[in-house]
C-alpha cells in the first residue's frame, strides 16, 4: 500500500499545483510533495511490508527498487528545496527568453517524480516500459524551461531519440515474451518473479535478441555511448535543478531496466550479456574522454561526465561487482546533483555556460568556486569520494588489460575536467558577473554545500569499512 | 480466418510502401489511420474466443490510433502550415528502393527464426511484416526533414512493434496495453506542442536545420 502512496502522492500534488497561481503557494506545495515522498520512503525502508496478492504481478519491492526510489526521493527533496529559493531568482535574472509558467513547471516536476517511482516499483516488463516511456514524456517539457531556440531544439532531439530508443526496448520486451512461449508454461504476463523462475527454459535465440534490443533501448535512455547523443544537448540546455534530476535520478531508472533484464537471463547466456555490457561501458568511457578534453561549455562537460560514469556502471555490472555498482549509483547521483546545482548557480551569476568567459571565481564568488572545485574532485573519484572506492574495485577486478585501459581513460577525463574547472576558478575576473545575481547565487550555494557533506561522509565511511 | 489475417498483413505491407512514396502529409496521416484500424481489428481475427476485455482493447486501440492521434497530427500540421515534404533527405524513388530492400531483408531474416510449436502457419507472416513496418518507421524518422513527418514515422514504428505484440498473441494484460496506448498518445501530444514551439522559434519545422547544438557547430562556437 505504501508503494501505491509513493507513486500516487506526487501525481496528486501535480494536480493540486496545476490549479494554483500564487508563486509562494506553488513552491511550498512542491516542497511539501518532496517531503511527503521522502517520509513515505523512510517508512517503507523502516518497516518493509509484503505486497498484497492482487498487486504481486504489477509491483515489486526489492533491493533495487528500494535503492532507486530512495535516490529519487532524496534528490527530489533536495532539488525542491533548491527550487524554492532558485525560482524567483531565475525569473528575475535569467530574462533573455520567456520561461515556462511556474505552475506548469512545478506540476510537471511532480509528475516526473511519480513516473520515476513507478519505474522503481514496476513489477513486470510491460509496466516497466510504460513507466520509463512516461519519464521521457514528463521530463521533455522540463528541458525547454527556457524557451530559447536551442532549448527547444534539445527538447525535440530528446523526445525523438529517446522515444525511438525506448521503442526498441518495447520490441525487446515483446521478444522476451516470445522466448517465454518456448518454455511450454502457460503463464501469462511478463512479471519479473515469474520469468526468473522459468529463466533457464527461455529460448536462447529469442532471448539474445530481446536482450540486445532492451540494452539498446534502456542503454540509450541511460546515456551509454554510442547512444548518448541526446545527453549533452539535453543536460546542456536544461536549467540546473532539472539537469540535476535528469542526471542524478533518471539515468538510474533506465539502468534498472537493464538490471531487470539481466536478472532473468538464462545462466548460460549470462556471459554473453556481460560481454556486451562491458563493451558498451568501455566505448562510453572512450567517447567521454574524447569529448571532455576540449569541451568549452561546462554543462556539456558534465553531461559527458555522466556518459563516463554510466560506462563505469556498465563495466561494474558486467564484471559482476554488484555491491560496487550500487555504491557507484549512489555516489554518482549525489555528486552529479551537487555539480549541476552549482553549475546552475554559476549560470545564474554569469548568464553564460561558456567556460572561457568565466574566470576568477575564487575572487568574486569564493564559496561557489570552492564548492565547484570540491565537487569536480569528488566526481573524478578523488578520495574521500565513494567513487574512488568503486573505481579502485573496478580496476582491481578487471584484469590488467581492461584495467589499464580504464585507468588511462579515467586519467584523461580527470585532466580534462579539472583543467576546465580550475581555469574557471583561478585568474583575474574578466567578465564580472551581475552583482545582484552573484550575491543571490552565493547565498543559494548553501544548499549544494550542505549536500556536499553527504557523499564526503559516505565516502569516508566506505573507505574505512573497506 | 487465415485468409483474413493474410489480407490484413498485405494491407500493412502496402501501407509501408505508400507511406514511403507519399509526399503529402494529409495522405500520410490517412495511412496512419488505416494502420490503426488494421491493428484494432487484428486481435479479434486472431483470437479463438473473444472476451469482453479484448473488445475493450480493440475499441480503445481504434479510438486512439485511428482517430485521436491522426487528429492531433492534423492540428499540428494546420498550425505549422505545411502540406508537403518537398525535399526529403532521401528522395522518394530511393526511399522506396530502400524500404523494398528492407522488406526483403525482413522476410529473409524471419525465415531463420524459430517459432513456438503451438503457433499456426498464418502467424509466420506476422514476423516479417512487423519487422518491415518497424524498419519503414525508423527509415522515415531518419530520412525525412519535417518534424511532423518524423512524428508519423515514429507512429509507424510503434505500430510495427504493436503488430509484433498482438500478432504473436502476447498477453501482457489490459493495464499494460492501456499504458502503452496512453504513452503513445501523450507522446504525440507533446510532439505536437514541440512542433508548434519549433515553428515559433525557428519559423520552420525542418529538423535538419536544428543545428544550434552539437560538437562540431554550435556547442563550440556559440
Amino acid at each position: 500500500m505504501i508503494v501505491l502512496y509513493l507513486i500516487l502522492i506526487p501525481a496528486v500534488f501535480a494536480l493540486l499545483i496545476f490549479f494554483c497561481r500564487k508563486s509562494l503557494l506553488i513552491r511550498s506545495l512542491l516542497l511539501l510533495a518532496g517531503f511527503c515522498h521522502l517520509a513515505g520512503m523512510v517508512y517503507l525502508l523502516a518497516c518493509p511490508s509484503s505486497m498484497p496478492e492482487c498487486l504481486k504481478n504489477w509491483l515489486v519491492t526489492d533491493v533495487y527498487s528500494g535503492l532507486i526510489a530512495a535516490i529519487c526521493s532524496v534528490l527530489f527533496c533536495a532539488v525542491s528545496v533548491y527550487i524554492f529559493f532558485w525560482l524567483p531568482a531565475a525569473q528575475k535574472f535569467e530574462t533573455a527568453y520567456s520561461t515556462m509558467r511556474e505552475h506548469i513547471f512545478c506540476s510537471v516536476l511532480c509528475l516526473f517524480l511519480s513516473t520515476m517511482s513507478l519505474v522503481a516499483f514496476a513489477g513486470n516488463f510491460g509496466l516497466l516500459w510504460v513507466a520509463v516511456e512516461a519519464t521521457t514524456l514528463a521530463s521533455a517539457p522540463l528541458i525547454a524551461y527556457h524557451r530559447s531556440p536551442s532549448a527547444i531544439e534539445a527538447m525535440w532531439k530528446y523526445l525523438v531519440i529517446c522515444s525511438v530508443g525506448i521503442g526498441l526496448a518495447l520490441f525487446g520486451t515483446f521478444m522476451l515474451g516470445v522466448s517465454m512461449r518456448f518454455s511450454g508454461s502457460h503463464a501469462e504476463g511478463l512479471g519479473f518473479l515469474m520469468i526468473a523462475d522459468l529463466k533457464n527454459t527461455l529460448d536462447p535465440q529469442w532471448f539474445k535478441a530481446a536482450f540486445l534490443f532492451c540494452l539498446a533501448g534502456y542503454g540509450l535512455k541511460m546515456g551509454l555511448a554510442p547512444f548518448h547523443v541526446w545527453m549533452p544537448d539535453a543536460y546542456g540546455e536544461s536549467c540546473g535543478p532539472v539537469a540535476a534530476l535528469l542526471s542524478g535520478a533518471l539515468v538510474n531508472c533506465s539502468f534498472l531496466g537493464i538490471i531487470r533484464v539481466m536478472n532473468v537471463a538464462p545462466d548460460k547466456l549470462l556471459p554473453f550479456c556481460r560481454e556486451y555490457l562491458i563493451g558498451l561501458g568501455v566505448i562510453s568511457l572512450a567517447v567521454a574522454a574524447c569529448f571532455i578534453i576540449k569541451q568549452t561549455d561546462f554543462r556539456r562537460m558534465l553531461a559527458y561526465s555522466s556518459v563516463e560514469h554510466m560506462g563505469i556502471l556498465a563495466i561494474l555490472w558486467g564484471l559482476g561487482c554488484d555491491d560496487a555498482a550500487v555504491l557507484h549509483v549512489m555516489g554518482h547521483s549525489a555528486c552529479k546533483m551537487l555539480l549541476f546545482l552549482t553549475a546552475g548557480n554559476i549560470l545564474l551569476a554569469w548568464g553564460t555556460a561558456k567556460s572561457s568567459e568565466i574566470s576568477g571565481m575564487f575572487s568574486c564568488l569564493p564559496v561557489t568556486g570552492f564548492i565547484w572545485c570540491v565537487s569536480i574532485l569528488l566526481i573524478c573519484g578523488a578520495p574521500p569520494s565513494p567513487l574512488f572506492l568503486t573505481e579502485l574495485l573496478l580496476i582491481r577486478s578487471a584484469g590488467p588489460v581492461l584495467g589499464g585501459i580504464v585507468l588511462l581513460l579515467l586519467f584523461v577525463i580527470f585532466c580534462g575536467m579539472t583543467s576546465t574547472a580550475l581555469k574557471m576558478c583561478m585568474g583575474k575576473v574578466e567578465h564580472a558577473p551581475v552583482a545582484a545575481a552573484a550575491e543571490k547565487a552565493e547565498r543559494l550555494i548553501l544548499i549544494p554545500a550542505l549536500l556536499a557533506i553527504l557523499p564526503v561522509l559516505a565516502g569516508i565511511y566506505c573507505i574505512i569499512q573497506f | 480466418m487465415n485468409l483474413n489475417i493474410e489480407i490484413v498483413m498485405a494491407f500493412f505491407l502496402l501501407s509501408c510502401l505508400m507511406l514511403t512514396a507519399c509526399s503529402r502529409m494529409l495522405h500520410c496521416i490517412r495511412i496512419v489511420v488505416l494502420q490503426g484500424l488494421l491493428l484494432g481489428v487484428l486481435p479479434l481475427l486472431l483470437a479463438e474466443h473473444i472476451h469482453t476485455e479484448q473488445y475493450v482493447a480493440a475499441a480503445l486501440n481504434i479510438i486512439i490510433k485511428a482517430a485521436a492521434l491522426p487528429v492531433l497530427l492534423y492540428l499540428a500540421m494546420k498550425k505549422a502550415d505545411v502540406k508537403r515534404e518537398l525535399e526529403p533527405l532521401v528522395s522518394y524513388p530511393v526511399s522506396l528502393l530502400v524500404v523494398l530492400c528492407g522488406i526483403a531483408g525482413a522476410f529473409m531474416l524471419s525465415a531463420h527464426l524459430s517459432l513456438p510449436e503451438s503457433s499456426s502457419n498464418s502467424l509466420r507472416l506476422v514476423l516479417p511484416v512487423s519487422f518491415s513496418v518497424v524498419f519503414t518507421g525508423l527509415f522515415i524518422v531518419m530520412a525525412r526533414k519535417k518534424a511532423i513527418t518524423q512524428a508519423i514515422g515514429f507512429l509507424t514504428f510503434e505500430n510495427g512493434i504493436a503488430l509484433f505484440g498482438t500478432g504473436m498473441m502476447l498477453e501482457c494484460g489490459l493495464a499494460v496495453e492501456l499504458g502503452i496506448l496512453l504513452d503513445v498518445f501523450v507522446l504525440v501530444f507533446v510532439m505536437g506542442i514541440a512542433v508548434m514551439r519549433i515553428n515559433r522559434a525557428f519559423e520552420h519545422i525542418d529538423s535538419d536545420k536544428l543545428v544550434l547544438l552539437g560538437e562540431t557547430s554550435g556547442g563550440n562556437e556559440k
